[in-house]
Order: structure tokens, then sequence, then C-alpha cells
């Protein structure tokens, strides 16, 4: 090894120390260290870590000999020393307090050629929106089923080129439906439109027509709104470029205005016949959170409670008990019906609620049918009916703090053929081998 | 707080499970391993429930076992399952029965573990179901060995590129998991466990009479998930044991008999076979505690099993299950 390579090192070493060492060390002995690692043929990086973790500093490696960048797209969780070269989407700063003191976080979105992530500063991040930079010793975590960058102590952002990235890091990404999340930047992406409704709303005392709708394509759909007015109408297919991701309860919603480009195809490129409602498995739903207008299967294996007969308020609706009414006191409950059921599929479970109708369709008999049961009876009906059974729900599926939950637009008992399914395993099986 | 996915496992793969991930609180809650990754604290069973059994003397601890093609779970429930508790009293056995429970584990040493389920909810069904559930089964064992086979292709078992495969999280962490702390797992073994349970499908041999044979038989005692229970079915264990003490003293003494005795512990053993095997063959468990009843100690058993086998009188189809020639 070179006289320099060791003084880098040795520097390195110096600097892993600096933060948090408790007792001096010259950098006289840790060359003698480091050389005698060397002489026995320990390799560096291993040598180095030895060393900072023998004299009291963060064991992690820090190499000065620039390795070689990630793209966005390849980041996992949990990797450390992250070196990587984007260009600010967005940046926000947040007050936080930390142990009861105040500070500010930087939170953004930063791109390049192959993605977007969305990123935390945990100090002061002293640049702009449009800025390429430079990252070194970032680290990476898992938050809500994405992968998320952090911006921690020991990191270092410097400023450089824009023609550093490629051209297209700076374009919109091309994107299916099914893979929108919140915090991708400006996306691309070609789609159907089923529903469009025109709105006006009170911008800064000027009234402003705004157009909101779901659109699809064939791997799945999300809610849109446009703050500009495109001509579009129900049965479009277009090409929107430069639209950005929003999510309410993990379900996505584009929005875009007149710096977008929105250009109309061929009907004939997204036919309505090809947007068959997609199936998902509960595993996938609940990473992605929520989800408009998809299916599901999975075994009911709970009943919960307010199942079964409940009372409303006359008024609002609401769900009452002993007939008040938490908004209008004192009221006479109407009586309705509908059943919550946890629904499993072996890879996840979700939430579900049935209203009156389905509940209805589901037990073949109205409310009138069975409103002189008592509430163990018809608990006793649903649990007979649905317990252990599989059941197909199609609806749209809210995310929150306390799971996802699917409102309920359809509801089926699934046939299986077992026989047939049972020949399908063998098959499996022997490609298994 | 993430509801627990309720997993579908045969009792032969559950009961396998010798690793487990202890929560430390309330709200970081415990899972066990099973050799094939599944990481479960929460499952889903329909199986044959053969036999309730009142563990202590105010009547508000059962244990219950429920029989599925490849094995047996066993189930406790207290009076801090209320329903449950008097849900399993009130049934009449055999039936079928699903189940949704959560996993409990009993460690009596240190590396030992046995595993039980605490039932939350348990009801009557139709044999219909559970051929799905069968069904089911079959296919979620099959996407962990799949998974187990893909995660052994990657020379860092990486959770994240399990993922990336469509394998959910729990699953690439649980596969990730298992194939850190179980020495070689055994895929075959559980490749003829998905083969047994589909067999009992297509010769559709799920009627009640076939699992009638096992009602009667006691599964061995292994799982208990308190003190004083655990008390409880030591009392239970010291019965049987005595016997067996008996039959090694009487046998030390007179050595000269001992090979005719030997042949007629053979005897013992291959009739009992012939009266419980049915057409799949008798689980070696099973036999072994049916012998047990009938006065013979486990190691004598264990010889006479050898030695029917050496002699062609019995063989083994499937790991663990033993049929007469």
């Amino acid at each position: 090894m070179s006289e320099m390579n060791l003084k880098t090192h040795v520097d390195d070493i110096i600097n892993a120390l600096k933060d948090d060492s408790k007792g001096e060390v010259s950098r006289e002995e840790l060359e003698k260290e480091l050389e005698k690692f060397i002489e026995y043929g320990v390799p560096i990086e291993q040598a180095k870590q030895t060393l900072i973790k023998k004299f009291g500093g963060l064991a992690v490696l820090t190499s000065s000999t620039p390795s070689e960048r990630t793209l966005i797209s390849e980041l996992k969780p949990n990797q450390s020393s992250v070196k990587l070269l984007g260009h600010v989407i967005a940046i926000n700063p947040k007050e936080v307090t930390v142990k009861g003191e105040n500070r500010t976080i930087y939170y953004g979105i930063l791109g390049d050629e192959s993605g977007t992530i969305p990123f935390t500063s945990w100090g002061t991040l002293d640049v702009e929106k449009g800025d390429v930079i430079e990252i070194s010793n970032a680290y990476t975590r898992e938050w809500q089923g994405a992968v998320q960058l952090n911006l921690g102590d020991r990191v270092s952002v410097e400023k450089t080129e824009k023609d550093r990235l490629p051209k297209s890091a700076f374009e919109p990404k091309k994107v299916k439906l099914k893979d929108l999340r919140s915090g991708m930047g400006k996306v691309d992406l070609t789609a159907r439109v089923l529903e469009i409704s025109a709105r006006d709303t009170d911008v800064n005392g000027e009234t402003k027509k705004v157009f909101s709708g779901v659109i699809a394509d064939q791997t799945g759909k999300a809610q849109f709104t446009s703050w500009h007015d495109f001509m579009i109408k129900e049965g479009d297919v277009l090409r929107i470029n430069g639209g950005y991701i929003k999510a309410w309860k993990g379900i996505p919603q584009l929005t875009f205005d007149s710096t977008a480009i929105v250009k109309k195809l061929d009907k004939s490129k997204i036919k309505k016949d090809d947007l068959e409602v997609n199936q998902m498995l509960l595993h996938e739903l609940i990473e992605k959170r929520g989800a408009l207008d998809i299916q599901v299967e999975g075994t009911v294996i709970d009943i919960r409670p307010g199942s079964g007969f409940i009372h409303r308020c006359p008024e609002c609706k609401r769900v009452i008990q002993n007939d008040e009414c938490n908004l209008h006191g004192q009221v006479k409950g109407l009586l309705d019906l509908r059943i919550k059921l946890v629904v499993d599929d072996g890879t996840g479970a979700v939430g579900s609620i049935l209203n009156r109708d389905i509940t209805e369709k589901i037990l073949g008999k109205t409310l009138t049918d069975v409103k002189n049961m008592t509430q163990e009876d018809i608990l006793e009906k649903i649990n007979n009916k649905l317990f252990a059974k599989t059941i197909i729900l199609r609806g749209n599926a809210l995310g929150d703090d306390f799971g996802t939950t699917l409102i309920v637009r359809e509801a089926k008992l699934a046939e299986i053929n077992v026989v047939e399914e049972a020949e399908k395993i063998v098959n499996e099986l022997e490609e298994l081998l | 707080m993430k509801r627990e996915t309720a997993w579908r496992l045969f009792a032969g793969e559950y009961n396998d499970s010798t690793v487990e991930i202890k929560g430390d609180g309330e709200m970081t809650p415990s899972y066990i391993v099973t050799p094939l990754g599944a990481k479960v604290n929460r499952v889903f069973i329909i199986g044959v429930l053969t036999d309730v059994e009142n563990i202590s003397e105010g009547g508000d601890l059962v244990r219950a076992h429920v029989s599925d093609p490849t094995g047996v779970f066993t189930l406790y429930s207290g009076s801090y399952q209320k329903q449950t508790t008097e849900a399993l009293s009130k049934i009449e056995v055999p039936t079928f029965v699903a189940i949704v429970g959560k996993v409990r584990t009993y460690s009596p040493e240190e590396g030992t573990i046995y595993v039980s389920v605490r039932p939350e909810k348990i009801m009557e069904v139709n044999a219909d179901i559970r051929d799905k559930w069968i069904i089911e089964t079959c296919k979620n064992t099959k996407d962990r060995i799949e998974a187990i086979l893909e995660a052994m292709k990657m020379d860092e078992k990486n959770e994240f590129e399990l993922r990336k495969l469509g394998f959910s999280k729990e699953l690439s962490e649980g596969i990730v998991f298992a194939l850190k702390n179980y020495n070689n797992i055994d895929l075959n073994k559980y490749v003829k466990i998905i083969q047994e349970a589909l067999q009992y499908l297509t010769s559709s041999k799920e009627t009640l009479p076939v699992f009638k044979k096992e009602e009667e038989e006691k599964v061995p005692i292994k799982i208990e998930d308190t003190i004083d229970e655990k008390l409880l079915i030591e009392k239970f264990e010291d019965l049987p044991e005595e016997k067996e003490q008996d039959f090694d003293i009487k046998s030390e003494e007179k050595n000269e008999e001992s090979e005719s005795k030997f042949e007629e512990i053979e005897d013992i053993v291959l009739e009992i076979i012939k009266k419980i095997e049915g057409d799949d063959g008798a689980p070696w468990d099973v036999i072994t505690e049916n012998c047990e009843k009938e006065g013979l100690n486990k190691d004598s058993v264990e010889e006479a099993l050898t030695s029917l086998m050496d002699k062609g009188l019995i063989y083994e189809p499937v790991l663990g299950t033993i049929k007469t020639t």
C-alpha cells in the first residue's frame, strides 16, 4: 500500500473518531496499528472498522475513496453509507420537537434518472428546489412499505452541476396506475377517463373551475383533479405528462394544472373492456394502505361487534346507542342492518363493512324479514352464513393507523372446485421440484 | 396496531417449530417461526375436533385436540377465553371445526419449545369448508416452499429481494429468519405433507369414521402454558410413567425371558398398528401412545418398530407414518 493511501485511510479513521471519541489517539499510533493489520493481510475496510471501534467511535465504514453512486431505484431499506446524485424535486422545512427542543427538519423528494425517493434531513439543509446535489453517507429506512432516505449527522451534501445528471432525470417518470404513491414527483401516465365532473371553487377570491373524476389503466384506478380545462370528456384516453401524486388514506390522487401536457390518444389504446376490476392479495393492499375500486378474496375469520341490528339517528344517520345521538340528543332510532367482517387471505387481514343492501343479499333476507329476530339470533345467522367461508369483496380500501378497511360495494361467497384446485397444486408441485 | 394475519398451516409444519421471536411487551407481539418461514402469531385451522378434556378442577381450563391430515393441533382454552372454553365443552366430538387462535409456546427447558393454540373463535363447520381449507393450506405451504427455494438461490438472503418477487413482508422476514435459525430444512418432508393432504381429498376419504379411531387415542401431553396448568399435567404424566418403570425392572430381572418377551412386544405393537392404520397408515406417535397404554415403554416400542421393519412386516410410506405390509 502506498504511503498516500495509508494517509487517507488514517484520515477516515480520525474523521470517524472525531464526533464521539472519548480518549485522544495520535495519528502515529493509528498509522502503526493500521500497518500491522495490513501486514497480517486483514482487509483494509475491516481493519479500519476494528480500529474505529477500538478507540470508541461508531464502527461504521466511511470510505473516502469515492464509491460508486447508487441509483435511487436500487435502494433498499436499512442501507448505510449511501452515495447518491440527484435533483431536488421538492423541499419543505418542518418544525418538530425533539426531547423538548425545537428543531427544524427538512423533508422533500429527490429524483435521478431511475426514480424518485422521499427524504428527511435531520440537520440544516442549504439546498433549493431544482438543485442537483451529491449526497454521501446517507442511510435508508422503511416507512409504510416504501424506502425512505435519511440524511443524518454524518451526511455530506454538495451542490454540483446540472449536466452531471442525464436529461431523462428531469423528465416525469413513466408509471402505471397501480404503482402510484405520494411523493413520486412528476409522473407521466396514460389512462382512460371513467368519470369526470366539474365544480367551482374559490381561489384567492376568484372563481375557478376544477375538474375531478376517476381514471384507469389495465393495472388500477386513481382519482384525479385538474386545475385547468383540458376539455376532458368521459371515455377519453389521455397521456398526462407532468402531474403529481398525493394520497388520501392510501388512495392515490393525480393532480395537474396548465403546466402539464395532456394529449388525447386513440380510444382503442385502452379499451373499456380491458379495464377489469383489479384483484389484489391482502398483503399488497395493506402495504399500499388503500386503493380505489379493487377486488379481494379471503376467508371470513371474524364477525366484529357492531354487526347485526343497529340504530341510526334519523337526523344525521350516525349509529347511536339507547336512542341517544351525540348531536341530536334523545331521538327515535331507525333500525338498520350491517355486517363488519375481518377477512384474511393468509397473507394479511383487512376489516370490511357491508351495508344493509349487501347484508340483505348475502343473507337472502330483507330487514323486514328478520326484524323480529333478537340480536343474538341475527348474529348467529350471520356467523353460520359467513364464518370460515371464502368471500369475494369489491370496493374502495381506506388505510389509516388502525389498518385497512374495505368499504364494500359488492360481495359474494366464492365457489371453489376442490378437485380442480387439487390437481393444479399437484402440477405446480411437480414443477417446483 | 396492525391486525395479525391468520396463517394457514398444517399441524405437521406447526408442530415442527422450534424458534420463537419473543415480543417484549403488550405492543410487540410474539411469534413462532416455522421451518418454512411462516412468522405466526395467529392461525386459522380447520380439522376434526377429536377430544375435549377438562384439566382443572373448576372446569374452566380445557385441552382439546384438532386433527388435520398431517398431524394434531393441541388447544388450550381457559377462563379468560370464556366463550371458546364453553363452546369447546359443548361441541360433540368428533366433528369438523374451524378455529381462529393465537400461538402459545411452552418451553420446559432452554432450546425446547412446544407449541399449542389458544382459540379466539371456534365453530362447527361442514366437510366442504374443511376441504377448501386443505386446498388453501396446501397452496400457502407450497408458496412458503417456493419462497425458501428462491431465498436459497440468493447469495445473501435478503428480505427485500424476496418482497420484490411478490412475497409478503411477513413471509419474507420469516423466511430469512428460518434460514438463519434452522439447520437443514427438510423441504421434501413438507412436499410430502402437501401430497398427503391432497390425497385426503382426491380419494375422498374425508368421512368421519376414519377419525373416530384417533378420537379414542390420547395424543401425547406436551404443551402447557401456565405454571398451574403445568403442575396439573405433571399429575397426568405420572401415571403411565410408573407403569413403564415397572416394566423395565421386570424385564431386567428376567433376562432370560427377554427374547421371547421381545417377540411378545412385537406382536402387541403389530396388532396395535393393524388396529389403527386404516388406509393411510398409523402416525408414529399415535402408535407409541397406544402402546404405552398397553404398558409398553417408548424405547421398547421403538425397538420393536425397527425390528418389525427389518423383518418386512411394516414399512414407512411417509416419514412418521407406519403401515403393515
